[in-house]
């Protein structure tokens, strides 16, 4: 059956070739235009399990949060010019808007309108009416859609002018209420200096979280502002207004702008009109973005600006996967078509190779999407691996048919023989890798599964290319060769010289006479990797993965450096803002989690309000009954000059509790301060203002009196403004808020929990981090969640399938070479080159991750092939032929191995990471392969040649002594 | 006069290094509250002199390494502990008194004396992973906590008597239980694994000892590492040099003496 197809499909290329090239033309253009609406997500989300509760809840949040994805842009530069930078690039972003859909939506809504018009002129039902309308409006909101909502960059200050003293916990509210009692200068210092002895002199606790750290940066922030004001009040008595109102809101409300510790860089969070989904417009967004700081940045070359975040990333990642891909497959292609020229001595065939696979890559890309619609982070790599593994059947045709028109046979009788010799092999080849791959589809990761289905598809999709549209060219050369010659009259032979590998053969043989050598060599050697295996460690920082190279990446550490700002966090998705409060207080004591973001900021409890009134009350009574003196008194100066005294002493008590707390933050900051104590040449910005009090009383009299003439009467305004006794409401908070942590709904509310320290550099973090979340509730999710379900699943799919390919393997050899004991000889080389693999990776510096452990499993199935080539061969040529299995086998596993090599090699260029090391991995496996096959097979087979020499000798001495 | 004094501390120190043996040897019959009581006089010597090595990790994740000089009387109920390295903390002193429940901090930049809130005594102290309530603990395991003994398990190479320490329902220390693994041998626990306050399966710190060595009459761990399994921190404590049952007088533990 099989052969009288086969012998039919040769037929046929010989006799209706044009025929043949037109069916696969016309598929190639069918297959083209599906392949050409495959889509490309790099998201992490897509490589997990559809139905894992961490993905359900991911997705949700996803689409119900548009704040959940950004666009983040990074500015770095001096603190005023990336603070105008900021405010000029803001309204450019809010104005961007999307048009490249006009057109064609217009055309929509015009074709709609017709239609209902025609509706309605019938008289017909017009039940359909509403949803056209509502597909118009749809399409109607997509004409010049504005691409972001709103751009995060400055703290909420109206929302905090009025509010301010109803956040601030109850605790932290007795100790500091001092501060805000009082608007003249000289208490002003007083209150200060009493509260900081309260707050954080006499509490060790209170800069011992993240969170209050970074309260006790920003309070030692506006202290540095109130000195620096002064400074310039008393000796230059230029100060503006604008500078003493700045000052007064620093120490009120803090730094307004996003910006990072060391006021050298700010982060501007541009949140979109549009969800991770809409792929169009994460480009034009990205684009259209970068395209406004290019411009800008023209008038501040002191700048540096780029793009990070959540669209960035996701937009960096699609354009420069498809370059990289693309690069890699050329390179490959290049590499390979080099090789086989060289190997073959000839140039058409391995173009017609290389042509057979473009075909064959186009069907199994619109095959692919046929059965999985998108490609993600791991499938997005098929090309290239089924580049490395589909040449091999094209390489096998060509050699047999070319050795059988070099034979002398006519094109269709070498057409006909050459399927039925080497297609069965072909067929039969493809099959085992294709099982291998399609056993992937029990993983319930669906970026393992996809990666089976997509190769599986793929090395199909290779072997009917080969099969339908190589042998046509073949038959077009050969023709075309055939009427030269005639024309030429030319007659000589087109014979070709050996072109087998002798060296291999002779080393074969030479290892089978010495078999017992080669398995102890084998042994020793193996022993040795499997050693250095066993050492192999495994890389959990996914950010290794990550591209190397790309802008949206590079920021993303300088955000994580300079803002100490972890960007891999946790979510959680709360049923209402009782809930939101109650997980983000739990999270908040826990030891792995740095801070959270969510309502309860802006929203405290009720209880929580009440019990912070009375202190506000007695705040706004003492501040309304404080009147501001118009002259600052020579007496007051002494008072100010002491207290002045007292802030540098207890600014140094702190910076001391700090240095042996391990507080970095707060020990630089009051080191910008009071000085570094290891260095008494610094700067003490304290000092320098007593300094100059000292100098002229008069002076610095008027000066005084003229900074708390301004400073004064906005403090006390400030201070009566925030000081707000009427409860906060859901209702009251600005969209902005409502926005960034509730749907659109606002029936559900998003907390943010970032953890503590480098969850990526520590598994054991990553580990805890994951497990408290869990702890909390079971929905959590976020990066870290989706990143430790994805590695528990990989190792568990990966497991698995390792174990079924291995079993469907040996049972396809068993079938193949009907003998256990054959097909377990066969698989010796793959196990011990599994060993080698990743004994050398060991040895070469090189650890295990997510990416290269996916290789494992493909491995066996492309590992398995060079042992059943040499095993094949060997029975087929009989005892005492090593020497001839080794030269011409040995040769075609070598070119094979080498063009697999060179195709996952290739990858090793990839600025992806997490690419570069699977697609080296894989080449070093293969290559281990390839060497086990012919450094360890030859001794084996010297044992069992020696072995049935013996048996045949005792059976023909046993046969003589009977006879 | 020193030929007496000499034959009563040799005594002393039989008699000591006896009762240590005896319980050893009728180990398996030694109830929790026996063992625990042997490993709180360990914690807990009369007075003690020691000069240790700290190193902690900074929250930029830079280790910083600090050394010090400590004393104790009264059983661990007063502390004082006074910084000599690196140079910018010279001299820094803390007094920890009533079993750490009230503490002062002098800052010699300044020569001022502060004293620190109370509720400081649960918190990491000075950037460690150990608590004010860890280092000053007192007889708290006694008076906090109901031994129950578990059977005797091999941990670190020693084998030991792995007790559970649940707290009372009316104290209010920082940890829900304990799990301690006591070497037989000298009762130095040296593994105790710490877990949430309020959820007593959250395992939240492990203290490990080890390079034990016998100070006098003492067995004492040179070596401490505190590990949080929360951040992933550790905190390893080094003793350079320690001495027991010193005459310190009450005065060195006043504020006064901070600022000598």
């Amino acid at each position: 059956m099989r052969d009288r197809l086969l012998r039919k499909l040769a037929d046929l290329h010989v006799t209706h070739p044009w025929k043949m090239l037109t069916a696969v033309l016309i598929l190639t253009l069918i297959m083209g235009n599906l392949s050409s609406r495959i889509e490309v997500t790099m998201r992490t989300s897509d490589l997990l399990p559809e139905k894992n509760s961490k993905v359900v809840e991911f997705n949700r949040i996803v689409d119900e949060f548009a704040t959940a994805t950004n666009l983040t842009v990074v500015v770095q530069g001096d603190e005023e010019r990336i603070k105008e930078f900021a405010d000029e690039l803001e309204p450019l972003i809010l104005a961007l808007y999307d048009s490249s859909m006009n057109e064609s939506n217009n055309e929509k809504i015009a074709k709609l309108e017709e239609r209902l018009e025609e509706i309605r002129l019938s008289g017909r039902d017009g039940s359909v009416i509403p949803e056209i309308k509502s597909e118009i409006n749809s399409l109607q909101s997509r004409i010049n859609k504005r691409l972001f909502q709103r751009v995060d960059y400055k703290a909420e200050t109206e929302f905090l002018k009025n509010h301010m003293l109803m956040l601030i916990d109850e605790n932290d509210l007795k100790n500091t209420k001092d501060i805000f009692m009082n608007p003249n200068l000289s208490e002003l210092l007083t209150n200060l200096n009493n509260s900081m002895e309260k707050e954080y002199v006499g509490q060790e606790e209170s800069i011992s979280t993240r969170e209050k750290e970074d309260g006790a940066f920003s309070f030692l922030d506006g202290i540095q502002h109130l000195i620096i004001t002064l400074q310039r009040a008393v000796k230059d008595k230029n100060t503006t207004d604008n500078e003493i109102y700045k000052t007064a809101d620093k120490l009120l409300f803090g730094e307004p702008y996003m910006l990072s510790y060391d006021r050298q860089a700010l982060v501007m969070i541009a949140i979109p009109n549009f969800t991770i989904m809409d792929r169009d417009l994460l480009g034009i967004a990205a684009v259209s973005v970068q395209d406004l700081i290019d411009k800008q940045i023209r008038e501040y070359p002191d700048i540096k600006a780029g793009i990070s975040g959540a669209i960035a990333r996701e937009y960096d990642e699609e354009v420069y996967g498809r370059e990289a891909i693309g690069s890699s497959t050329l390179f490959a292609m290049i590499a390979i078509l080099l090789l086989l020229m060289v190997s073959f001595r000839m140039w058409v065939s391995p173009i017609f190779a290389l042509l057979t696979l473009a075909v064959g890559i186009v069907w199994a890309l619109g095959a692919s999407w046929i059965a999985v619609g998108k490609l993600n982070m791991v499938t997005s790599m098929m090309s290239v691996i089924i580049l490395g593994l589909g040449i091999d059947f094209a390489v096998h045709l060509i050699s047999s048919f070319t050795e059988r028109r070099a034979a002398g046979e006519s094109i269709a009788s070498a057409m006909r023989n050459t399927y039925l010799k080497s297609g069965k092999g072909i067929i039969t080849g493809s099959a085992t890798t294709a099982c291998a791959f399609l056993t992937l589809m029990i993983s319930e990761a669906r970026g393992m599964r996809e990666l089976g289905i997509v190769v599986g598809i793929g090395l199909i999709s290779i072997l009917a290319a080969t099969m339908f549209f190589l042998p046509t060219m073949l038959v077009f050369r050969e023709r075309f060769v055939d009427r030269r010659r005639e024309k030429k009259a030319d007659k000589s032979s087109n014979a070709q010289k050996d072109i087998s590998f002798k060296f291999l053969g002779n080393f074969g043989e030479l290892l089978s006479k010495r078999y017992l050598f080669t398995i102890f060599a084998s042994i020793a050697v193996s022993s040795i990797l499997v050693m250095s295996a066993l050492k192999i460690k495994y890389d959990h920082n996914f950010m290794n993965l990550e591209p190397e190279g790309l802008t949206s990446v590079a920021l993303m550490d300088t955000v994580l450096n300079k803002f100490d700002l972890n960007i891999e966090y946790g979510l959680i998705l709360a049923d209402n803002i009782e809930e939101s409060r109650d997980f983000s207080e739990k999270c908040r004591e826990l030891s792995s989690v740095a801070r959270t973001d969510d309502i309860s900021i802006y929203l405290p409890s009720k209880d929580e309000q009440n019990r912070r009134i009375p202190h506000i009350r007695e705040v706004i009574y003492n501040m309304k009954n404080s009147s501001i003196r118009q002259k600052i008194r020579s007496s007051e100066i002494e008072i100010i000059k002491s207290e002045i005294d007292r802030l540098e002493m207890n600014i140094m008590e702190m910076q001391d509790m700090a240095y042996i707390g391990g507080q970095d933050k707060v020990d630089k900051k009051c080191m910008e301060i009071v000085g570094d104590p290891d260095d008494p040449k610094s700067a003490n910005i304290i000092r320098d203002l007593r300094e100059i009090f000292n100098s002229n009383t008069t002076s610095i009299q008027d000066g005084l009196t003229g900074f708390q003439k301004t400073f004064g009467p906005y403090y006390k305004s400030a201070v009566l403004k925030m000081g707000t006794t009427n409860p906060i409401t859901l209702q009251e908070l600005p969209l902005t808020i409502l926005d960034r942590y509730g749907n659109r709904t606002r029936d559900r509310f998003m907390i943010t929990v970032y953890p503590q320290g480098n969850l990526w550099e520590h598994k054991e973090l990553l580990d805890r981090f994951v497990d408290d979340m869990e702890y909390i509730t079971e929905k959590a999710t976020g990066s870290p969640s989706l990143m430790t379900a994805l590695m528990r699943i990989f190792a568990r799919d990966g497991r698995n399938a390792i174990m079924l390919t291995l079993v469907i393997v040996f049972l396809l050899l068993w079938l193949d070479f009907r003998n256990p004991g054959y097909a377990l000889m066969a698989m010796v080389p793959l196990a011990c080159g599994v060993f080698w693999m990743m004994g050398a990776m060991q040895l070469l510096g090189m650890k295990l991750n997510m990416m290269s452990m996916m290789g494992l499993p493909l491995i066996i199935g492309i590992g398995i092939d060079d042992g059943v080539h040499v095993m094949h061969r060997w029975l087929s040529e009989g005892n005492g032929k090593i020497r001839i299995v080794f030269s011409s086998t040995g040769k075609a596993i070598f070119l094979t191995s080498l063009t697999t090599m060179f195709a996952f090699g290739s990858l090793g260029f990839s600025i992806f990471r997490g690419w570069a090391s699977f697609g080296i991995s894989l080449a070093i496996g293969v290559a281990a392969c390839f060497l086990t096959s012919v450094l360890i097979l030859p001794g084996i087979l010297g044992l069992i040649e020696r072995m049935k020499r013996q048996v045949s000798k005792e059976k023909l001495k046993s046969n003589n002594e009977e006879l | 006069m020193q030929y007496k004094d000499q034959i009563v501390k040799i005594a002393v120190q039989v008699w000591t290094i006896v009762l240590l043996i005896i319980p050893t040897a009728y180990g398996q019959e030694m109830t929790g509250e026996e063992i625990i009581k042997k490993v709180n006089e360990i914690f807990n010597p009369a007075s003690s002199y020691g000069r240790s090595k700290m190193t902690i990790v900074t929250t930029s994740g830079q280790k910083r390494t600090f050394e010090f000089e400590s004393w104790s009387k009264d059983g661990g109920e007063k502390n004082l502990v006074r910084y000599h390295k690196p140079g910018r903390v010279k001299d820094q002193a803390t007094l920890m008194l009533n079993h750490a429940d009230d503490i002062w901090m002098f800052f010699p930049r300044t020569q001022r004396v502060r004293k620190l809130a109370t509720h400081a005594k649960k918190q990491k102290m000075q950037g460690s992973d150990f608590s004010y309530e860890d280092m000053g603990s007192g007889d708290t395991f006694i008076t906090d906590f109901t031994p129950v003994r578990l059977g005797d398990e091999k941990m670190n190479e020693k084998i030991c008597y792995k007790l559970e320490m649940v707290r009372k329902e009316d104290s209010d220390l920082s940890y829900s239980r304990m799990i301690m693994w006591i070497i037989k041998e000298n009762f130095v626990p040296v593994v105790i694994d710490y877990y949430d306050e309020k959820d007593p399966v959250r395992h939240i710190k492990r203290l490990v000892q080890s390079n034990i060595r016998l100070i006098g009459s003492i067995p004492t761990a040179m070596r401490s590492v505190m590990y949080n399994r929360g951040d992933n921190s550790q905190t390893e404590l080094e003793l350079l040099e320690i001495k027991y049952d010193l005459p310190l007088s009450d005065a060195m533990f006043t504020e006064r003496s901070l600022k000598k």
